[in-house]
């Protein structure tokens, strides 16, 4: 196909920090697959949680600022954190539907608001304008073997109406673009569940309380790993697992894969490539005896 | 919790109140019939003393002063789960949100602090940098929770696999983020937004 697939790209704050692996993975996948990716320049914090949670105005403004930044790259957004998709995605659908604030946001920013540009995350990207045959094809090395529990959490999916993504209660996006990538897929409970999010900062006890019941169902399913698409799913899972294992006296040893982590191996990018090494639970004795490294 | 007696009278009934929410919110406080499918589904509602349809009871009996004192706003995750299922499409985690504005302009006389200071530091981190600042975030809310030791073990590690970036750069369009918040500021001021 000569049609080349061009995009704005926000990583988002955790992916120049904490989740630096999901940022390298994306560029690397992205590229591999023939995909360009443009960082929207000196983009900032969308604002995530802590912003919609005592001023939605700061909220929408920021994001809606962000969204202007985003038009001067040609191509829709690309976004990989779940948190800023969703912030962005809950911007543009307040601002279409409610006069008062869009005229409120366009005076703290000071420009009228452009609401035109698609934001879209990785996983629509990958399996909607790639599309999954497209993918399957670019596969070299099927992840054959792989049991992968993938895991949503709330904002990919959640609310109706907003993110659009896929079906807010029974998705199958992540299914569908990691079976195209050869794994197979486990049906388990705690898909949509909440892990806790940014209340690993201030409440660390809720966070363990959630992860410990996710990584337990994702292990009763018989899953080898869980795959996210989203930073802070990826923190309270990965780097909390050891303590959530202590705490509950349980044995878990699930590594937590970023999609774009588990994709990349499958179209045969080097685990250097992909930041395997950045993970907490170490994937290689898992990866090695599927024989995949 | 001693129980204590709710007087309900034309009087304890604050409507204003109640549209105040519902203007920030964009969703009907008064739709809501006690199905109660969003406590049902809130993966945070064992941890709160009001569960989220509990909630929305007290705000349209006018007791919102309660809600408001109680720890319950501040332990919603944003999961979005009550929205998504509420079959009157009251859009309960907005009206969360609304809340919270309305106890964190009232200078949070919510006993949940913790929650509170972290908000504050990560808008903070925004007004100071732009982005966010991760270690500055966890440190500083470490020293004025006076959690010293919070998750010290975890900072090693951390710093060993490239996650914690010890330096910050500020953004180039820090002043313009700035202007932002103080629009804001001023807006309200002048009574042109809530």
């Amino acid at each position: 196909m000569n049609d080349t697939l061009k995009y704005a790209y926000y990583p988002g704050c955790s992916l120049h920090a904490s989740a630096g692996e999901y940022d390298l993975s994306t560029r690397e996948l992205f590229s591999a697959l023939g995909i360009s990716l443009t960082e929207v320049p000196d983009w900032f914090c969308c604002g995530a949680t802590p912003a919609h949670n005592v001023d939605e105005l700061l909220s929408l403004s920021l994001c809606a600022k962000n969204l202007e930044l985003a038009e001067q790259v040609e191509g829709d957004l690309a976004v990989a954190c779940a948190s800023c998709f969703s912030r962005l995605k809950f911007t543009q659908h307040t601002l279409e539907e409610n006069a008062t604030k869009r005229k409120q946001v366009e005076k703290a920013i000071d420009a009228p608001v452009k609401l035109d540009g698609k934001v879209k995350h990785l996983l629509e990207i990958l399996a909607k304008d790639l599309g999954l045959e497209r993918l399957a094809a670019s596969v070299s090395k099927p992840l054959a073997g792989l049991k992968v529990a993938c895991y949503y959490g709330c904002l990919l999916t959640r609310p109706t109406d907003v993110p659009n993504l896929d079906c807010p209660e029974a998705p199958t996006i992540m299914e569908r673009v990691v079976e195209a990538s050869g794994a197979e897929t486990v049906a388990w409970t705690h898909r949509l569940e909440c892990c806790g999010a940014n209340f690993t900062l201030s409440r660390p006890g809720v966070v363990l309380q959630l992860t410990n019941a996710i990584l337990d169902s994702a292990k009763a399913a018989g899953a080898d790993c869980i795959m996210v698409g989203c930073p802070l799913c990826h923190g309270n899972l990965d780097i909390r697992q050891k303590e959530i294992e202590n705490v509950y006296s349980a044995e878990y040893n699930l590594p937590v894969f970023y999609l774009t982590q588990l994709v990349g191996l499958s179209v045969g990018l080097a685990p250097d490539q992909l930041g395997l090494n950045a993970m907490i639970v170490n994937p290689t004795p898992l990866l090695k005896e599927k024989g995949l490294l | 919790m001693k129980k204590k007696k709710m007087l309900l009278s034309q009087e304890t009934m604050d409507t204003g109140f109640i549209r105040k929410v519902e203007t920030l919110s964009d969703t009907s406080v008064r739709s809501c019939f006690q199905c109660g499918k969003c406590s049902a589904g809130c993966p945070m509602a064992t941890f709160m003393e009001h569960p989220p349809n509990r909630v929305m009871r007290l705000l349209q009996l006018g007791q919102w002063q309660r809600v408001l004192a109680g720890r319950s706003i501040w332990y919603c995750a944003s999961c979005e789960t009550c929205s998504t299922r509420c079959p009157n499409k009251v859009h309960l985690a907005s009206i969360m949100d609304a809340l919270r504005k309305l106890s964190w302009d009232a200078e949070g006389p919510s006993k949940e602090s913790y929650v509170q200071l972290a908000n504050k530091l990560f808008l903070q981190n925004i007004s100071s940098y732009g982005r966010q600042y991760e270690m500055r975030l966890a440190a500083v809310f470490n020293v004025k929770s006076g959690q010293f030791l919070k998750d010290m073990m975890l900072g090693p590690k951390l710093f060993a696999k490239g996650k914690l970036k010890m330096f910050q750069r500020k953004n180039k369009n820090l002043t313009e983020i700035q202007k932002i918040f103080s629009r804001i500021e001023e807006m309200r001021k002048k009574g042109e937004a809530l």
